[in-house]
């Protein structure tokens, strides 16, 4: 009798078996067919307004050297190595596909609401002001406020007391976070359209000191080595650069971001990334810690084709 | 899961030897008045006749399933269009036909060998519980008359072309196909009990960060695709109650049917050809991108089936670039990894993975359409 009763056990436990792994499989049959629940990179693209475009209109500086400039007819710059590997990812690749638009400052914010470009690359520091115009994603940088004076006054100035000296000519680029950095501090500021500008005066006696990111005043320096140097002022807010994007298109937003972050994961695997790469070429050499790029902000899951490379 | 080499054989000898074979007298021994003439038919032919016979249509299948689903889709591929079709079929070879085939559909064939493997041999276990005068159930007599080398083959198959999430599934097929309980691992009950824990700690070792990760993603599925089959590995083995046998029989034979049929429409519409853009300048300083299949290259023109159909001819000369792209079926749905082999990767896809590790996407593959 027990014998019989743990056989029928035994066939119940046969059939429930073969019952569940029979589900189990047509479980994962219909699993298989099913769509992914990520949106993927290809999903965003065709969602943003930059789908099916000839060329993509990326806004950079002409002015700075380091980070956005123009040499001999050709954008070079760090901004500029970045805005080609979004470009790139987005499938804009080669300069063909590229229409670089020279904006100022000041002009960043119009230029994005007014459409005449896609994505600005051109050392935007993301505040909460301007994120109530436009979207950011990054950042990509971070720097800190500077102050750059001639040789001849680098005894003088050296403190943010210093600048608020009446006599002192302080120059700094209108629309920037510094202008509003030093109202801050109540330095008052001759402000102009570039930090180019600037430079200028100061060289022609007009102004006295320049202030601005570390990143732009770097770039002077590479080109004046011998007649500037950058005070390290305790400013003491750090600035995150990102990349401007029109606030009505968040997929573009998310993509930026997600290829920010796909160069930021290839850089923390110790891999060179076009980050890097960007960074070696242009600022590197002439700042005077090394830096590594930020995690980017707000970066959206998104499927792509090389999800299952390994990542060892 | 650590069945001796030599339980293969054992657990097949009888019908692996062909359906005149031992196969007969299990069958004879079950219902020996029905059963037997079931089988044979009304004429009693010479067994090595029906042997060879048996044989001669079972690689006709073999090799003539596949080689029909290829030319239907080719069909397919070329837009249904019979121009088009015909072109693919002066230009694409019957070697890389096959190839192409294999390479889309090894997944889909293993899984429905897989099946009738498993099903047949519960089913052919099952069947001294049914009713005399019964014809044995399909799947049964085709198990009878496969070689176990084939059905052996057909498991390696699917180890290694089925996605490593769906592989722990193979375990209960294995085991019920050669019907290799857990009695098979010791005769002794401690012993054996030692061995599967064993063997379950290996188990659960192999897997455990990615159980972990499953379950912090919430991927219920994942989670039973890879906890239960082990489980019911232990209990698949054995004969079912009479009642569920013919039931069983019908409904699963007509879902593996099914299944074929459905797996297979996205099989016959997966492209035979690789998908490439092409950059070509058509006049000084003008370049066009074009998104299409590769059909064939000469000296005279790059034949492009394009992805919204119709051919393009494009001069040779005029070609200036050509990147490789990756089709929309290859993007992931899960974010789960076994020890850095995504989950959706078969074990050949996973190792190639390693031997090439960074796939770049060309930027062009993303904006032309």
């Amino acid at each position: 009798m027990p014998e019989i009763s743990s056989r029928r056990l035994r066939s119940l436990a046969t059939t429930l078996a073969v019952a569940l792994t029979l589900t189990l499989a047509a479980a994962a049959g219909c699993d298989n067919r099913r769509e992914p629940p990520l949106p993927s990179v290809l999903d965003k693209l065709h969602e943003s307004h930059i789908d099916g475009q000839a060329k993509i209109k990326i806004g950079v500086s002409e002015t700075e050297p380091l980070m956005g400039e123009l040499r001999n007819g050709a954008h070079i710059g760090f901004d500029v190595e970045i805005a080609r590997y979004i470009a790139a990812f987005l499938g804009f690749q080669g300069e063909q596909r590229i229409q670089w638009v020279a904006l100022a400052t000041e002009d960043r914010i119009p230029a994005l609401q007014g459409g005449t470009v896609d994505l600005i690359v051109s050392s935007f520091s993301m505040t909460e002001e301007r994120q109530k115009l436009i979207s950011f994603a990054g950042p990509y940088f971070v720097t800190t406020q500077e102050v750059m004076v001639p040789t001849r006054l680098r005894d003088r100035v050296r403190t943010i007391e210093d600048l608020r000296r009446p006599g002192l000519r302080v120059c700094t680029s209108g629309g920037s976070t510094t202008e509003a950095e030093l109202e801050k501090h109540q330095v008052r500021a001759y402000v102009v359209k570039t930090v180019g500008d600037c430079v200028r005066g100061i060289r022609e006696k007009r102004y006295d000191v320049v202030s601005s990111d570390e990143t732009i005043l770097a770039g002077f320096l590479s080109q004046y080595p011998t007649e500037f140097e950058i005070v390290d002022m305790p400013f003491g807010t750090s600035e995150l650069l990102g990349i401007g994007v029109p606030i009505g298109d968040p997929a573009l937003r998310d993509l930026v971001a997600f290829a920010l972050q796909k160069s930021y994961l290839e850089g923390r695997d110790g891999i060179s990334s076009p980050w890097l790469t960007a960074y070696n070429r242009t600022l590197g050499p002439w700042l005077k810690a090394d830096k590594s790029q930020p995690q980017p902000l707000n970066v959206p899951k998104l499927v792509d084709f090389d999800d299952k490379a390994p990542r060892r | 899961m650590t069945a001796p080499p030599d339980a293969v054989p054992a657990g097949t000898a009888g019908p692996g030897a062909g359906t005149a074979g031992p196969g007969v007298v299990a069958a004879g021994a079950a219902g020996p008045g029905a059963a037997a003439p079931g089988r044979a038919g009304p004429p009693p032919a010479d067994p090595a006749e029906r042997r060879a016979r048996a044989t001669q249509s079972f690689w006709t299948a073999v090799v003539g399933v596949p080689a029909v689903f290829s030319v239907l889709r080719l069909g397919v591929e070329a837009g249904g269009e019979l121009q088009t079709t015909l072109l693919l079929v002066a230009n694409v070879g019957t070697v890389n036909l096959l190839a192409g085939f294999l390479t889309t559909a090894a997944a889909l064939l293993s899984t429905a060998l897989v099946a009738v493997f498993a099903l047949g041999a519960v089913l052919r276990v099952s069947v001294d519980r049914m009713p005399p005068g019964i014809r044995r159930p399909l799947f049964a007599r085709w198990v009878d008359s496969t070689p176990a080398w084939f059905a052996v083959a057909s498991f390696l198959l699917a180890l290694v072309t089925w996605p490593l999430l769906y592989l722990p599934l193979l375990l209960p097929a294995f085991v019920a196909a050669f019907q290799l309980g857990p009695e098979r691992l010791h005769e002794q009950r401690v012993p054996r009990l030692l061995l599967l824990a064993a063997g379950f700690a290996g188990y659960l070792w192999l897997l455990g960060p990615t159980l972990l990760d499953a379950a912090r993603q919430g991927e219920a599925l994942a989670l039973a695709l890879l906890v239960v089959p082990p489980v019911l590995a232990l209990f698949v083995t054995g004969p079912l109650p009479a009642a569920v046998i013919r039931p069983l029989a019908s409904v699963t034979e007509a879902a593996v049917l099914a299944m074929l049929v459905w797996a297979a429409l996205p099989v016959i519409s997966t492209p035979v050809l690789p998908l490439t853009v092409t950059t070509v300048e058509t006049s000084p300083g003008v370049t066009e991108d074009v998104r299409g299949h590769v059909v064939t290259v000469d000296d005279v023109d790059v034949v492009l089936l394009q992805e919204r159909g119709g051919v393009r001819y494009l001069p040779v000369g005029q070609v200036r670039a050509q990147v490789l792209c990756p089709s929309e079926d290859e993007l992931p749905r899960r974010q789960l990894r076994v020890r850095d082999f995504h989950v959706e990767d078969s074990l050949l896809e996973g190792l190639g993975r390693r031997v090439r590790p960074v796939h770049r996407i060309d930027a062009a593959c993303r904006t032309v359409r």
